[in-house]
């Protein structure tokens, strides 16, 4: 087998396949992308070579509030790197602990992520619904009336009430991962650490974090970029509305594509995504560079 | 000979995945070729497709048809299925493959297949803006000269204003629709409330309404177009059908003071509490069950909607309602007689159809049936001459006929009328008038900005 990997036709055999299937539909792609956004072009017609006009209508002459976009992007992003990982990281913590009914608790909490974001859209559309929606009765009953709000109508609900759903529906998924990296610690270190004497606390803190930070990157990483694209649940739930009060880049990408005929204009964005996502995930790299732990 | 047999296996098994990523590296590609291949042979081919299908022989031919109606209960729906088994029963020879996409997908889908050059042998379309870059880039096929001479004469010329580009006709119509203020007469009788004639009477309606604690008017904001209509009719009362015509043809500017009313006049239905407070958070779909349910008074929207109100599967209110245009305005350059509305809906056939003579055959059948199937069914007045002695017509649909007979001018909604770009800014310009973001005078300065 030794011989096998260090053949380099056989490297080019085994490899090649696999990079030609993502060179064809990633790379190339990209690349298209990349030249379109270089034309003023309706998608059928003929298109008109502009240099970088997209670009600068993009983030100079805007005109449909493409920078707002990316600021509720970066917001998404925030709350998924700072309140939905470490709230994943707490629960899988709990429950790889052993508790009773961990089987159970694990499903429940990857049931969000198994359901079509559709179908999560509306669920939640109706959570939210003003007049029969579950959260407003729930507040009728508490008697919290004054806190009733017609959440996605408002722009200033809505966009909170759209994070919160996109929020909560991944958080069993980053659960699942870092519970699996914690199944995979040998017991017997915790086992040491509580001859020493190491309480709940101390172990997750000394032992666990440190050991599955490799997975917590992977975490973030996918929190990040994931929210960076972040399109259905949105689309679902607001179409961007309240008059544009909560558009992603993704969602406007797609309205100026499809309903504005500005296949360039829509391309610029795109590229913006991927080279913003790109940055993001070296930057990932190199802040979780530390040594790998082990013990 | 282990080892050479673990090589002879590892080269065995990269061949196949190279083999198969070639099979799916080559897929993207693959449809573009036939559709390629469909274009050169309609083009050179045309000549020797046509005579086969001319005198209707055993040829068997296949057409793709697309169209938007998902749901049964829509009128249309109904008529198109009506119609075409009868097509099917007539002509044994052609094989039609429907593929039907959900109104706002089928707009996405229909422009990425033409712009793909996969687009259908024969597909719903909408006319005047909608259509235009498929026109300018040669892909529709002009129809005119594919229609029989009683077609010719049957085809209502006043209903192909938005369908004919550069004086040559694209699409065939099949019925136009008109606004209606659908009241729900009912809870208007229950609570001593006048059905609005006058602009005065219906501002008396909403305060009545408001009173009871009745919503009085149901839109679904949160999909832009129903709102709009609000906005476009009361243009249309403000400046008239003429007035409006020629600012959407940019002819004269929005900025005049008949277009700030119309928008300063929807800010105060909105103060007066016409709607519901949360309406920009509702569909199309959640706005009109509001109404079916007999949960609203009012509902202002396209004739289309009347076949809705009388299926009794889906409408509590079937034989309560009352269609009425809206409310006229006193002192204004607008007609009471004015409506909301015209024929855009339409059959078009692509220009790469390998069966032109059979497609557009279909197409003009199908148009000219659904003409009067439809109108029977509610769903708008029919853009072809229909006979429809023997058969009766909805009570709803009758008052709706009646008060279009009388029209004497007509605005297509503006989002049709207005094309990509220029059609979504207006639909979000409305919605932020609406949500109080906007004042009227930035409403008309905005229009103007418009390419």
């Amino acid at each position: 087998m030794d011989k096998v990997f260090s053949d380099k036709k056989a490297i080019f055999l085994f490899v090649f396949p696999a990079f030609l299937v993502f060179f064809m539909i990633i790379i190339v792609p990209i690349f298209f992308s990349a030249y379109y956004s270089t034309l003023d072009w309706n998608g059928i017609g003929e298109p008109t070579f502009i240099g970088i006009k997209n670009y600068i209508d993009l983030f100079v002459n805007n005109t449909d509030g493409f920078t707002m976009a990316i600021k509720n992007s970066f917001l998404v992003a925030f709350f998924s790197v700072f309140v939905q990982v470490p709230l994943a990281l707490i629960l899988a913590i709990v429950i790889s602990k052993g508790i009773k009914g961990e089987g159970f608790f694990r499903t429940v909490y990857f049931i969000p992520v198994i359901i079509s974001t559709t179908v999560i859209g509306q669920l939640w559309m109706k959570v939210y619904q003003p007049k029969y929606g579950m959260l407003n009765k729930l507040l009728d009953i508490l008697n919290l009336d004054f806190l009733q709000r017609n959440w996605l109508a408002t722009p200033e609900t809505a966009l909170g009430s759209a994070f919160f759903v996109i929020i909560w529906q991944y958080i069993g998924y980053h659960m699942l991962l870092l519970y699996s990296g914690i199944k995979a610690i040998p017991t017997t270190i915790y086992e040491a650490a509580e001859v020493d004497g190491a309480s709940n606390f101390q172990k997750a803190m000394r032992i666990t974090i440190p050991l599955i930070a490799p997975m917590i990157k992977v975490c973030v990483t996918f929190a990040l970029i994931g929210s960076l694209k972040t399109f259905d649940l949105i689309y679902v739930l607001t179409k961007g509305g309240p008059i544009h009060s909560t558009e992603v880049p993704t969602t406007l990408m797609f309205s100026s594509i499809f309903l504005q005929n500005k296949y360039g204009y829509g391309s610029s964005m795109a590229i913006f995504i991927i080279v913003e996502c790109l940055i993001f995930t070296v930057f990932i790299q190199k802040f979780f560079k530390a040594e790998n732990i082990t013990y | 000979m282990k080892k050479i047999s673990s090589k002879l296996l590892a080269f065995a098994v990269s061949g196949i995945l190279a083999l198969s990523s070639v099979g799916c590296g080559g897929t993207p590609k693959a449809p573009e070729e036939p559709a390629a291949k469909a274009a050169e042979a309609s083009s050179d081919n045309a000549a020797k497709e046509e005579a086969p299908a001319a005198t209707p022989t055993e040829e068997k031919v296949k057409l793709n048809v697309w169209h938007l109606w998902t749901t049964d209960a829509d009128a249309n729906a109904k008529s198109f299925m009506k119609v075409l088994e009868q097509y099917k029963a007539e002509h044994p020879n052609v094989e039609i493959e429907i593929d039907a996409t959900e109104n706002e997908a089928y707009k996405t889908k229909i422009k990425t297949a033409m712009a793909a050059n996969e687009g259908p042998d024969v597909f719903f379309s909408w006319g005047a803006g909608f259509a235009q870059p498929f026109v300018d880039a040669g892909q529709i096929l002009p129809i005119e000269e594919y229609l029989t001479p009683e077609q010719k004469a049957n085809l209502l010329p006043s209903q192909t204003a938005n369908l004919t580009y550069n004086d040559k006709l694209y699409g065939l119509p099949f019925v136009s629709w008109v606004g209606i203020l659908y009241c729900n007469k009912e809870m208007f009788e229950q609570n001593n409330i006048k059905v609005p004639d006058t602009y005065e009477e219906l501002l008396a309606a909403v305060e009545g309404f408001n009173a009871k604690g009745i919503v009085p008017f149901s839109v679904g904001a949160k999909d832009g177009w129903p709102l709009m209509f609000f906005q476009n009719v009361l243009a249309l009362r403000t400046a008239g059908a003429e007035g409006s015509n020629a600012a959407l043809e940019k002819k004269v500017p929005f900025k005049q003071p008949e277009f700030v009313q119309s928008a300063q006049m929807l800010t105060d239905l909105v103060k007066a509490k016409a709607f519901d407070e949360a309406s920009l958070a509702f569909t199309y779909d959640e706005a009109k069950v509001a109404f079916l349910n007999g949960e609203v008074p009012m509902f202002y929207i396209g004739s289309w909607f009347a076949g809705e109100v009388q299926d009794d599967k889906i409408s509590l209110v079937k034989d309560k309602v009352v269609a009425k245009n809206f409310p006229s305005l006193a002192g204004t350059k607008g007609n009471k007689d004015e409506f909301l509305g015209g024929a855009i809906d339409c059959f078009m056939v692509n220009n790469n159809t390998k069966h032109k003579e059979a497609a557009a055959e279909f197409a003009a059948y199908v148009s000219e049936h659904m003409a009067k199937e439809s109108f029977l069914l509610g769903a708008g007045l029919p853009a072809w001459k229909v006979d429809t002695t023997g058969e009766t017509i909805d009570p709803l649909v009758q008052q709706m006929v009646d008060l279009a007979n009388g029209s004497t001018g007509f605005v297509l909604a503006w989002d049709t009328k207005l094309s990509g770009e220029a059609a979504e800014k207006h639909k979000t310009l409305v919605q932020e008038v609406f949500a109080g973001t906007k004042t009227a005078e930035q409403f008309a300065d905005e229009m103007d900005a418009l390419k």
